[in-house]
């Protein structure tokens, strides 16, 4: 007789993870089991927190915005917003109105590729693998973009303390506004489907609940708050880098399930089009930076911005060197956290993972990690050397890629 | 800022330990010195039941020398943040958990407990967090003395040099 079995109970203990079904970052969750029912569950994290916030301390400020930028590999551009912002506020530096439209430009181009990416993983985690496919191909066009704008795909680097790095010409703005076009389409087909499709409600909702007073007590915020009737998000609370002249529109939702989260997000990407064709019709000319000092004033500032997946807040203090004393990163998915226990509970096994991925869990932002490579040679490659590279890798092992022709990309050298 | 001013009165008249303690940073920001354990709980439980103050977004440690820090953010739906501090001596850095009144706070105050050496008492659970198991014991890496060249990771030991003079737990 086992040990269950001496307590009358029918319960099964499963761990899953670190390396688990839903989401390709490490996680364990140990799921307790009544039949086919979650009664209850601990949520495991912990596996990339790399010291972020302590490296941070024995570099200076600059060296400091690069390290905070890797905070998250799919969100950087809010963590380095929320740090310039915070650092600005500290020397009382005021941006130029052009530097603070691009800001928001990046932003929301950011928000369009982490929700796409997001409705693909959700769509993948039930089996939906035809949208998982449309929307990572409409995810491309998003990072073609943000690839012309910063030169990089993701990490994009395009903030510094007093500004922006780089600026936008015409053409990229006459390319920007075709792919808002074609995702409009592609967005509004998308929520069709989301509130037509029975395969999609039916596996969505009343899953993963969490109801507008639960949200509130265990502190959830973005998407996961505001489809369960909550109206907060920081570019209207508390507007930063161009947002007090940008119309911006919460969405809400009063589902308070999986489902609401998913209404939420492609509502959300509808808004965010939107807010990309007003800063290219008013974009202000002239520079888009103003010199910072490199010591900071001592002093203390709490500095918050809305990521895709919610609100993110940087705490930093400095001491009057060029080098903090202190900054502390509350990434979205570190608040998202606290209501997931309470999610599972009373679900079914097979919608643990689509419950999880359905609050857009970000291990790296929790974890705050970063990747330090080792070694000393420093090679960069540019496209086509990078992708000569892929044929040579797959070479060696057998696949030979090099007949598939692919197209020219411009990029823009540093 | 006539809503954060109103905020800072209204707890300078209900706890007279505020007075020159609070202020208002900004628009949106308030700020508090910090307070020892005694009067910093009077004034969580206050902001919590009273004044509208439902969230607690995150709780930063710090090392202040003697003391350690703790910074509590919490915020109204307005959207007013109060950074309300609370401190105690790195010889004894006994603190209560807040998770009874915000349950968000639970992974923070792990961060406390594992980064800074912290005490929280009544804190469910004993799981750490985010160290991994094995760390060395007594070893607090958010500390200002804690430095990661004496770490070694392959042997998950933590090895400062020993001055003459020293002990080797560091005392004299």
């Amino acid at each position: 007789m086992n040990e269950n079995e001496k307590k009358g109970t029918n319960r099964i203990v499963i761990p899953i993870g670190p390396q688990h079904p839903s989401l390709k970052e490490p996680g364990c969750f140990t799921i307790v089991l009544e039949g086919e029912k979650v009664v209850d569950a601990h949520i495991g994290i912990g596996y990339n927190h790399r010291g972020l916030e302590k490296a941070c301390e024995s570099r200076n400020y600059i060296q400091t915005l690069y390290l905070i930028e890797r905070v998250c590999g799919i969100c950087s551009h809010t963590h380095s917003t929320a740090y310039c912002q915070g650092i600005e506020e500290l020397t009382g530096l005021s941006i130029p109105k052009r530097a603070a439209y691009i800001r928001v430009i990046v932003a929301e181009l950011e928000r369009l590729h982490s929700h796409l990416l997001w409705l693909g993983v959700a769509a993948h985690e039930i089996g939906f693998d035809t949208l998982f496919m449309y929307t990572w191909r409409d995810r491309e066009k998003v990072l073609d973009i943000l690839a012309d704008v910063c030169g990089n795909r993701v990490n994009y680097g395009i903030n510094t303390i007093g500004g922006v790095r780089r600026d936008i010409d015409d053409e990229m703005l006459k390319n920007m506004s075709k792919v808002l076009d074609f995702l409009q389409d592609q967005l509004k087909y998308y929520l069709d489907l989301a509130l037509t499709e029975t395969t999609l409600s039916a596996r969505l909702a009343g899953i993963g609940k969490l109801s507008r007073e639960e949200a509130l007590s265990f502190g959830a915020v973005g998407p996961v708050a505001r489809a369960a009737g909550i109206e907060e998000d920081i570019r209207v609370i508390e507007p930063y880098a161009a947002y007090p002249e940008i119309p911006v529109k919460i969405v809400t939702d009063t589902h308070a399930d999986v489902f609401g989260r998913t209404i939420v997000r492609i509502k959300e990407m509808l808004e965010s089009l939107e807010i990309i064709r007003f800063c290219i019709k008013n974009l202000p000319g002239g520079e888009i930076a103003v010199k910072a000092p490199r010591r900071i004033p001592a002093g203390e500032v709490i500095s918050r911005t809305e990521a895709p997946r919610g609100e993110n807040i940087h705490y930093i203090r400095s001491n009057g060197t060029d080098i903090l004393d202190r900054i502390r990163v509350r990434a979205p998915s570190e608040a998202n956290w606290h209501g997931m226990r309470h999610m599972l509970q009373g679900e079914y096994l097979a919608d643990v993972p689509i419950t999880i991925a359905a609050i857009d869990p970000c291990y790296s932002c929790t974890d705050r990690a970063i990747v330090v490579n080792s070694g000393s040679k420093t090679e960069v490659m540019d496209w086509q050397a990078l992708r000569q590279f892929g044929i040579e890798w797959h070479k060696k092992r057998g696949i030979d890629l090099s007949a598939i022709k692919m197209p020219e990309r411009k990029i823009y050298s540093l | 800022m006539q809503a954060e001013q109103m905020i800072v009165d209204k707890l300078c008249k209900r706890f007279d330990f505020l007075q020159d303690r609070i202020h208002v940073q900004r628009e949106k920001r308030i700020f508090t010195s910090p307070l020892p354990r005694e009067e910093f709980e009077q004034v969580i439980h206050y902001l919590h039941d009273e004044m509208g103050f439902y969230k607690a977004s995150h709780v930063v440690g710090t090392d202040d020398g003697d003391d350690l820090g703790f910074i509590y953010i919490l915020s109204n739906r307005e959207g007013i943040i109060l950074a309300l501090k609370e401190k105690a001596p790195k010889l004894d850095p006994r603190i209560r958990t807040m998770t009874e009144l915000y349950p968000s706070l639970e992974l923070h105050e792990r961060e406390l407990v594992n980064l800074f050496g912290a005490v929280v008492e009544g804190l469910p659970g004993d799981s750490s967090y985010p160290l991994p198991d094995g760390w060395p014991k007594g070893s607090y890496p958010l500390r200002k003395d804690w430095k990661p060249e004496y770490f070694d990771k392959n042997t998950m030991t933590y090895k400062p040099p020993i001055y003459e003079g020293e002990k080797e737990d560091g005392s004299k």
